[in-house]
């Protein structure tokens, strides 16, 4: 069920209406039904992963604060995925819907984390703290690297076999990428770091835990939201407000118009552009590379401002992910205004526990790029998402050892137009940037760059009108967000007259409905 | 209540039922039938007050721009040429039904030829078009033969349905402020600003299907039934206006083929030649010729293509001689 889709719009409707019509435990159980719905919409059978996780971490987080369940209460949640398999199986009377082994290790989970439940609480405290913090992010880092990165590895270790002449003749399982799965388990991550870290108190009930975890307007591509933030807007009541519903509504319109308007019309260049087959010459190579700028930040904060109305709808604050991130005027700056919350929780959870700027600037560079080359794993089990992170790692650096890069991309107390010039600097760096997290494969980026060389016109379709066609579809976004240059929300509009604001609603509807052109996914979803 | 309904909401909904309501007291015939998918009879046919119709690119129908009086003297031979792409050709003057018209004027016959070809058209919705063609007068009725677009003609009939259904993902494009605009962006943007090869990609799953459908043995022979079927109404119900009508039975090339393909058309519908039908064959015309200069894809033919269809109709037209054509030389 697609944010860009009537059944959503029916869903959400359904959800609000029933919500506040309901009391909070009420709520709470609509919220989680209609989270596994959501998600189950896509493959019902990984609501048993997403069972699994919120099992481990709701255990795990009481345990990281010293807070023993009963035994028997861990194992029969623990059967929950389980029996949503062999229910499912039986529903859908499809046997192979779901391989017997994994129902087999569904069927092993309960007796397996209750037994590691039960000894790891015979542990001195401080080891059975930490015990149940490496269990939690063990558990997700585990199912993370086997569905995403399993694969990855194993083809890198053939291909380095086979350097040496030897061919293993491994046949390597077919495994489906769970959807949303790097997001909340992240934020699963987060969420048991920080009760260890004391920040948090662990949530006490199961539901509004599994709420949490679940919530639909963030599970599938975030923002990835921190317990701290979340969390006690799942432990009481939101009071009805119709302001809510009004700036919900606003999101939800300015994010269908940066994802169907923006990012479905750029995706038609950017699809050709990166094609295989595609003869590249450079006009088309800048022009892809840019079309595809647009369509990653379109539909990205397209999403995010989708899952910020529908919550907000829901009287539930979401996080924003984006600040005007093509305003950057350096590497450091991009990452404050580029999937915000990511590049906060990369800052949190792995450069500062690897030492953060406490050591010497080796160091310090050292952790910047190291957390970088994760993040741009993180991204996508492909090499070029690994370059695409050691490129913005390398810029990091640079920016940091370069006193002159600083003095010039210093934007304090410089006129919007002294400006300029580092914007465009830093938004050519975000575009080569983009050819990595674009390219298909290794080859591919190479004859991007190859492109850029070849100005003969003819080698490729004529590049004028998909030029005009980009310019139509990306100026619309520019002028929006010109006009809000000063704010910290970029998809807040509550700051203009009325009578632009109704204008401007008036023409984004028109924007949004008439320009359906491809049923085209979030590109998201897939990490 | 007062706090439900804020000014700015309330704006942009009066904004947008203001324009929809212009649109419907002004606009709402010039876009007719635009998701009929070409099964709406007149869509196409703009007819002003002047007695002038404009033949245009709407409701699904992409027709060349051209425009011809609604009567014609007894003195004008009036030829209506309906067919897919192949007879849309690569350009208005580049196509066969102009260079008929214009061959026949060089012969000092007072004729106009008009070019009905709409990309995609199967069977079925020239059927349709020839209906609306027979109420302009045409002293002759050219008719392309194919197959090739039987696949086309059956999504859109099924997406034309749909479009009338209770759907909710059609509610929007019932509205005729969207409607007009999603047709503006379609029509006078995406298909002029972007290249073929890109627009493609919009409806790759459609030409997916199609190509599967295509290797479908049975698939084929319902098609060649629809279009005898369609083949022989269009035929009768021109007869029944006392226009007659010539077929061009299209042809097919393969590249390394040394033969083209028609599909076994021409013994399907062969056998209706009588009085007032005439037929040309595509596949008999070219073979002769070193065709394979002559095709740009597998259907579809440079102009030197069309400038032989043109001869060999224009000589056919002079050998027959169809009555009109004799009486009004000079």
């Amino acid at each position: 069920m697609s944010f860009v889709s009537y059944q959503y719009l029916l869903f959400l409707g359904i959800v609000f209406l029933l919500y506040w019509c309901l009391p909070f435990k009420g709520r709470i159980i609509l919220l989680i039904a209609g989270s596994y719905l959501f998600y189950g919409s896509w493959d019902a059978r990984f609501v048993a992963l997403l069972l699994t996780s919120t099992t481990v971490d709701y255990f795990c987080g009481l345990a990281i604060a010293q807070e023993r369940k009963n035994l028997r209460k861990v194992f029969f949640t623990a059967c929950l995925p389980a029996a949503w398999l062999i229910g499912y199986t039986a529903i859908i009377q499809d046997g192979s819907a779901v391989a017997a082994w994994v129902i087999g290790a569904s069927c092993l989970f309960p007796f397996l984390f209750g037994l590691l439940y039960h000894s790891l609480w015979r542990l001195h405290e401080v080891r059975q703290r930490r015990a149940f913090l490496v269990l939690s992010i063990l558990t997700n880092l585990g199912v993370l690297a086997f569905f995403k990165y399993f694969k990855f590895f194993a083809d890198n270790l053939v291909a380095l076999f086979s350097l040496f002449g030897v061919n293993p003749g491994w046949t390597l399982p077919h495994i489906i990428l769970p959807i949303a799965i790097s997001f909340y388990t992240f934020q699963s991550i987060c969420y048991s770091v920080d009760i260890y870290r004391n920040k948090v108190d662990p949530m006490k009930e199961f539901l509004p835990f599994a709420a949490y975890l679940s919530f639909f307007p963030q599970l599938v591509s975030g923002p990835i939201e921190r317990p701290n933030h979340l969390l006690p807007q799942f432990q009481k009541a939101a009071s009805w407000d119709v302001r809510n519903l009004h700036s919900g509504i606003a999101l939800i319109l300015i994010g269908l118009f940066k994802k169907v308007f923006v990012a479905d019309n750029c995706a038609l260049l950017a699809n050709y552009a990166f094609a295989l087959d595609t003869k590249l010459n450079a006009y088309w190579a800048i022009l892809g590379v840019m079309a595809f700028a647009f369509q990653v930040y379109g539909d990205f904060s397209g999403y995010t401002d989708i899952a910020r109305g529908s919550a907000r709808l829901l009287g539930i604050q979401l996080s924003a992910n984006f600040r005007f991130p093509y305003f950057a005027s350096n590497p450091s700056d991009f990452w404050k205004r580029w999937h915000i919350t990511l590049s906060t929780w990369f800052r949190d959870y792995v450069y500062i526990p690897l030492g953060g700027n406490h050591g010497t600037s080796l160091l310090t560079l050292r952790n910047l790029y190291i957390t970088m080359l994760l993040a741009g794993l993180w991204h996508g089990a492909s090499w070029t998402f690994v370059l695409w992170g050691a490129y913005h790692g390398t810029l990091l650096v640079l920016f940091h050892i370069m006193p002159s890069w600083q003095r010039v991309a210093d934007t304090n107390n410089k006129h919007v137009w002294q400006q300029v010039p580092s914007i465009v600097f830093m938004w050519i760096l975000t575009l080569i940037g983009w050819s990595f997290f674009r390219s298909n494969n290794l080859g591919q980026l190479w004859n991007w760059f190859a492109a850029l060389g070849n100005w003969n016109a003819s080698s490729s379709i004529y590049w004028v009108g998909p030029s005009l066609w980009w310019l139509l579809h990306v100026v619309p976004l520019l002028l929006f967000q010109l006009a809000q240059w000063k704010q910290s929300d970029e998809s807040s509009v509550k700051e203009f007259h009325w009578i632009f604001r109704g204008l401007m609603y008036a023409v984004l509807f028109i924007m949004v409905t008439t320009s359906m052109v491809t049923d085209q996914e979030f590109i998201y979803f897939q990490f | 209540m007062k706090h439900w309904l804020k000014p700015s909401f309330l704006l942009a909904i009066a904004l947008l039922c203001t324009a929809e309501l212009i649109m419907h007291i002004f606009f709402q015939e010039d876009f007719s039938g635009r998701f009929e998918y070409g099964y709406n009879p007149t869509s196409g046919f703009d007819e002003g007050s002047d007695g002038i119709v404009h033949l245009v690119p709407a409701g699904g129908r992409h027709f060349l721009r051209q425009s011809f009086t609604k009567t014609h003297s007894p003195a004008t031979f009036r030829i209506m040429v309906i067919g897919d792409s192949v007879t849309r050709g690569p350009s208005l003057k580049n196509a066969y039904p102009w260079l008929i018209g214009e061959q026949l004027r060089e012969n000092g016959i007072q004729a106009e030829c008009f070019n009905l070809g709409v990309p995609g058209y199967g069977a079925h919705r020239k059927f349709i078009v020839l209906q609306k063609a027979l109420d302009y007068m045409p002293d002759l009725i050219i008719l392309q033969v194919n197959d090739s677009n039987e696949h086309d003609d059956d999504r859109e009939f099924k997406r034309s349905q749909d479009f009338k259904s209770w759907n909710p993902k059609n509610w929007m494009m019932k509205s005729l402020l969207l409607r007009r605009i999603y047709e503006a962006e379609t029509e006078h943007l995406f298909w002029k600003w972007l290249p073929t090869i890109i627009r493609d990609q919009k409806s790759v799953n459609d030409a997916d299907a199609k190509v599967a459908a295509s290797l479908s043995p049975e698939k084929r022979i319902e098609w060649s039934e629809r279009v005898r079927k369609y083949t022989m109404q269009s035929i009768a119900l021109s007869l029944s206006k006392n226009v007659p009508i010539l077929l061009i039975v299209q042809a097919e090339y393969q590249k390394g083929n040394p033969k083209l393909d028609d599909h076994n058309l021409e013994d399907l519908i062969g056998h209706t030649k009588r009085k007032g039908v005439y037929l040309l064959s595509m596949k008999r015309l070219f073979e002769p010729l070193a065709f394979d200069k002559l095709f740009s894809s597998g259907h579809h033919l440079y102009p030197a293509g069309h400038k032989i269809i043109a001869d060999a109709v224009v000589k056919m037209l002079r050998r027959d001689c169809l009555a009109k054509l004799k009486t009004t030389t000079h």
